[in-house]
């Protein structure tokens, strides 16, 4: 057969492409249980960081997790647990930033006017601007911060903000859509939350 | 022997692909701020260069030239997709602070570069030889980037903390355009040295003639 001919040129790219993604589809399935097990325990661990939990190094944070929440994770939409005799609610927040979805979960106190902690877990921002929704010194903004009403993401002196009591904190320099993304995932999950407790289901 | 030895001195040095032929000058920016992620990603692209120019190599009789470069674009796919795959497998927190830039090793200069300009036209076995050396050209030179913008941006190398409390961290160290700069002094201080290399070599030669 003529290696330039359309059939040999056909066929050898399907036999290629066949084989290479047959062993790309078999690396994925042989690691995908360690890969979920990883996922499993940084799930733990973020659970963890928004109830402002700190961990031990030597401390498995399945095992402190199940402690804690009681349990394997469930699909239940808001988790309760009881830290330091108050009570907390915790909940997965989602939506979409600006490249893709960005994945978290956040913890706020029994009457919905405090958040404890936020967690981001997962999200596909530019790196180095709204990659940085990920770093400790714009997650602890949320740390204890008090919202009577809403959050508001500013533009502050680039310190982050440290008053807990306003409902206000730093947005990140030059990923302003970013911030305003993660704004309206929280906001719109307060809401959530404070319309299911209003109905009693939570 | 001697070709091996050659091209090595070629690729690590002489032709280096970052700063004779600038390429691969994204990741330079992009990962550089710490010494581990950097290693980690220069390992996987040697490893990817290496595996797709000796697949490139093996496979280049019988692939028809029209689709040449989807082939090579499909084959390196393939390695970096297996490193990000072993990554999340094995090195989580590694492959979760690499985070896009292992999927972006495709477009790594470097990479289809020696498939299309090496592999193409040699034997496999030489033509895996030069994709690990054009690897340990490009890790040679982010790993002095990398120590010089962990060092004075974090204060620490590999994570250690090196410099005491009191060393004020250069922020922009740890952002990008302080790449650029290193970049930019490392070239200048190579290329003086090659040129005076080469001036040193003309001199004699004229003499004699």
């Amino acid at each position: 057969m003529k290696k330039d001919s359309l059939i040999y040129t056909v066929t050898f790219s399907f036999i290629i492409t066949f084989i290479f993604v047959f062993i790309l589809a078999v690396a994925y399935e042989g690691t995908a249980e360690r890969v979920k097990k990883h996922q499993k325990i940084s799930e733990a661990k973020a659970y963890l960081s928004a109830s402002g939990i700190k961990l031990n190094p030597d401390e498995d944070p399945q095992v402190k997790f199940s402690e804690i929440f009681g349990g394997d994770f469930k699909d239940k939409e808001v988790l309760t647990a009881k830290i330091n005799n108050e009570n907390i609610f915790l909940s997965r927040i989602s939506g979409k930033g600006l490249w893709g979805t960005i994945s978290g979960v956040i913890a706020v106190n029994s009457s919905i006017d405090k958040i404890i902690g936020i967690e981001i877990t997962s999200h596909s921002e530019t790196p180095g601007l709204g990659g940085r929704i990920e770093e400790s010194w714009f997650l602890n903004q949320f740390r204890d911060e008090k919202v009577p009403a809403n959050i508001s993401i500013i533009m502050g002196t680039g310190r982050g903000d440290t008053v807990s009591d306003n409902g206000l904190v730093d947005g990140i320099t030059g990923a302003t859509r970013t911030s305003e993304s993660v704004e309206n995932i929280i906001n719109k999950k307060l809401l959530q939350l404070r319309n299911l407790k209003r109905r009693g289901e939570i | 022997m001697n070709t091996a030895k050659n091209l090595a001195k070629e690729n690590i040095w002489n032709n280096n692909p970052v700063f004779v032929q600038i390429l691969g000058i994204c990741s330079t920016l992009a990962v550089t701020n710490n010494l581990t992620n950097t290693f980690i990603m220069t390992v996987s692209v040697t490893f990817v260069t290496a595996f797709s120019n000796l697949s490139v190599s093996i496979l280049k009789n019988y692939i028809p030239r029209k689709v040449r470069m989807i082939m090579q674009t499909l084959i390196i796919a393939f390695f970096v997709i297996i490193v990000d795959i072993m990554l999340r497998a094995y090195l989580p927190d590694i492959s979760k602070s690499l985070g896009p830039y292992v999927g972006l090793i495709i477009t790594n200069c470097i990479i289809m570069g020696r498939a299309e300009a090496f592999a193409q036209s040699n034997p496999p076995l030489i033509s895996f030889w030069d994709g690990i050396t054009s690897g340990v050209g490009y890790m040679w030179v982010l790993m002095i980037i990398a120590f010089f913008r962990e060092l004075l941006g974090f204060g620490t190398l590999f994570g250690l903390k090196i410099l005491s409390s009191e060393f004020t961290p250069w922020t922009i160290m740890v952002m990008a355009p302080s790449a650029f700069f290193i970049l930019g002094i490392l070239i200048w201080i190579v290329k003086t040295n090659m040129m005076r290399q080469d001036e040193k070599k003309e001199i004699p030669a004229k003499q004699t003639n």
